[in-house]
This record gives C-alpha cells, sequence and structure tokens, in this order.
C-alpha cells in the first residue's frame, strides 16, 4: 500500500510540467491584467484628484477674476462721477465768470454814458451860461430885469427837458 | 469494485510505475488546467463569472505567498498556486465515483513533499549562501543533529498527513457503500466531510510548504 517506486520521480515531473503550464496559461496573464487594473484605477484616481484640483483652481480664477472686474467697474463708475463733477463745476464756474463779466461790462458802460452825459451837460451849461450872459450884458439891464432873464432861462431849460439826468 | 491496497502496475524502461495514479494525475492536471484556461481566456478589466473565482484564488494565493516570503519570493507564486489548486482538484477527483485520487498514492504526497523540501534547501543555499548552512549549527553546533531530524521530519510530516487523511477517507466512502444499502445518509456525510478535508489538506500542505519556504527565502532582518 505505502511502496515507494518510480512514481514518485513521475510525479515530481508532472507536478513541474504543471507549474510551467499554469504558469504560462494562467499565472501571467492574470498577474499582469492585475498591474493593468491597478495602473488604470491609479490613474483613474489620479486624474480625478487632477480633474478635481483643475475645476478649484478654474473656480477660483473666475472668482478672482470677477471681484477684480467689480472693483474696475466701482473704479469707472466713480471716475464717471468724479468727472461729472468737475464738469458741472467748471461750467458753474464759467458761467460764473461770465455772468461776472457781463456784469462789469454793463457797469462799465453805464459808468461811461453817464460820465459822457455829463461832460454834454457840462458843456451845454456852459454854452447856455454864455449865452445868458451875453444877453444880460447886451440888454443892460437892472437888478430887477436880471433876476427876471435868469428866471426865463431856468424855465427855458426846465422846458427843453434836458436837465432828466440825476445831476 | 475498488480493491483497496492493490495497486496496479506497469513496467517502463525498467522501472515500475503506479498506473492508477499517474492516469489520475494527468486528468487533475487537465482539469486545473482546463479550468485555468477557460477562466483566463477572455480576461476583462472588470472580472465576471469564472474569472472572478480563478482570479479571487490566485491572488489570495499570491498574497499568502507574498507575505510569508517578502517580495523576494515572487518568483514562487506560480508555484504555490499550482499546488493549491493541484492538491484541491486532486483531492476532490477521489469523490467521484470511479475515479481515485492521485494523493491517495504515498508516491505523490512524497513526491510532492520532496520536490518543496529540495526547493527550500537549494533556494536557501543559493539566496543566503553560508548563513544557511551555519543556522543548522546554532545556537550551539551539537544542535545538528535535532536540526537534522527537523528538516528529515518535514517532507515526511507533510507527505503523510496528506496521504493519509486521503487515503483514509477513500476507504471509508467505499466500506461505507459496501456496508449496507441503508447506510446512504452516513456515507453522503461522509462524502461531505471529505470535501471539506480536501479542501483543508490542500490549503494545509500549501501553508506549510509555504512556512519552510519562508524560512530559506525570507530575509531575517525582514
Amino acid at each position: 500500500m505505502i511502496d515507494i517506486n518510480a512514481t514518485l520521480i513521475a510525479q515530481m515531473l508532472n507536478f513541474l510540467v504543471l507549474v510551467v503550464l499554469l504558469r504560462i496559461f494562467a499565472y501571467k496573464p492574470i498577474v499582469k491584467m492585475l498591474k493593468e487594473r491597478e495602473e488604470r484605477i491609479a490613474g483613474s484616481i489620479k486624474k480625478a484628484d487632477d480633474d478635481a484640483a483643475a475645476a478649484e483652481a478654474t473656480l477660483k480664477q473666475y472668482q478672482e477674476q470677477l471681484a477684480g472686474a467689480r472693483v474696475k467697474a466701482q473704479e469707472i463708475i466713480d471716475k464717471a462721477e468724479k468727472r461729472t463733477r468737475e464738469d458741472h463745476e467748471a461750467s458753474m464756474q464759467t458761467t460764473k465768470a461770465e455772468i461776472d463779466q457781463m456784469k462789469h461790462a454793463a457797469q462799465q458802460e453805464i459808468q461811461r454814458e453817464r460820465a459822457l452825459a455829463v461832460e454834454k451837460l457840462k458843456g451845454q451849461v456852459a454854452a447856455l451860461s454864455i449865452a445868458a450872459a451875453e444877453k444880460i450884458v447886451s440888454k443892460n439891464i437892472d437888478a430887477a430885469e436880471n433876476e427876471a432873464l435868469i428866471k426865463e432861462f431856468i424855465d427855458q431849460l426846465d422846458k427843453d427837458k434836458i436837465g432828466d439826468l440825476p445831476c | 469494485m475498488h480493491e483497496i491496497g492493490v495497486r496496479e502496475t506497469v513496467q517502463f524502461a525498467g522501472l515500475t510505475f503506479n498506473w492508477e495514479t499517474l492516469v489520475m494525475t494527468w486528468i487533475s492536471m487537465a482539469i486545473v488546467l482546463l479550468i485555468a484556461i477557460l477562466a483566463t481566456r477572455n480576461l476583462k478589466m472588470v472580472p465576471t463569472g469564472a474569472q472572478n473565482i480563478v482570479e479571487g484564488l490566485i491572488v489570495w494565493l499570491r498574497e499568502q505567498t507574498l507575505t510569508s516570503l517578502g517580495p523576494k519570493g515572487e518568483f514562487l507564486c506560480p508555484l504555490i498556486v499550482t499546488l493549491f489548486l493541484f492538491l484541491i482538484v486532486a483531492n476532490w477527483l477521489g469523490l467521484v465515483p470511479t475515479m481515485a485520487s492521485p494523493t491517495n498514492d504515498l508516491n505523490t504526497t512524497l513526491g510532492l513533499a520532496l520536490f518543496i523540501i529540495v526547493m527550500v534547501h537549494t533556494l536557501g543555499v543559493y539566496m543566503k549562501g553560508m548563513h544557511y548552512i551555519k543556522h543548522f549549527f546554532q545556537p550551539f553546533p551539537i544542535f545538528v543533529i535535532i536540526n537534522v531530524i527537523e528538516e528529515i521530519a518535514k517532507p515526511i510530516t507533510l507527505a503523510f498527513r496528506l496521504f493519509g487523511n486521503i487515503l483514509a477517507g477513500e476507504i471509508l466512502i467505499i466500506i461505507l457503500l459496501m456496508l449496507a444499502k441503508w447506510a446512504i445518509l452516513p456515507s453522503v456525510a461522509w462524502l461531505a466531510f471529505s470535501l471539506f478535508i480536501g479542501g483543508v489538506q490542500a490549503f494545509i500542505f500549501t501553508s506549510l510548504s509555504l512556512a519552510y519556504l519562508a524560512n530559506a527565502v525570507k530575509d531575517s532582518e525582514e
């Protein structure tokens, strides 16, 4: 029942053959496939991580851009407001200056006209005075007549209405 | 009817062979190869069906090997995978009517055990050199006697454990069948138990082989 014979050697060889065959037909392909699967899983995980990181980076970038845009928009609005205010102020100032200038010119004009009128009046008064004096001298009159003459002259002045100016 | 203890022998080139054992071994080998090839013929990234089972077995044995032997033991993975698959198929083959387990012949089990032990010592000397030989003489040179007895005992226990379990199982199956027609229930129960024993013995043989190999291959620093 427990006789040892050449079968022992044969079984060793049989086993060796089986090891070689299994190694070729089952072990190697399975290990290769396992490695591939491992790599693929590792790759997938890495890719997922990378994608998530990239997405986060993009989001951050967008947020930064958005914040930047908001700041810029505010800046533009501020600038525009400032410019409007400045323009407004400048135009106000110009208008004011123009008004001042016009006022000034008008006043000067008035002054000049007045001076001219006074000058004219002065001239006329002198001429009239001379005329009146000539009349007095030519008539050779007494004091009473003289007074009457002057009164007449002044009445004439009133009648001619040259003394409209407030002098 | 199966004659217990009588082996049909053939003579070839002046050597004696147990014919039944050889045939059963070839059948076992064929079954193992067939399963392996069928399951791995169309490997997919996402495993289905038979691929799952064979893949799971190989992954499990590979892990066992790598944990016992360390990364240096990678090249022994196919050996361990083959050992387990062959033994489990061989052990269960005897449960099929008209078939016999190749492992019910001491030639097979002792052959495998010697194969493993020769491998252990060859690898030990090859990978560790003098250090491996020296460890038989430690802690004192006199311990070499105990160590040598231990080394001789290893293949013998390995071989007889498997041989005894399987042969006893098969003998009991035959006896239970011979016993009486009404003994179907014990027969079935014993068959189920033999199934369990076949698996367990295949695992034990593989695990012990791994342990012996670890002694020779694994770095002592690890």
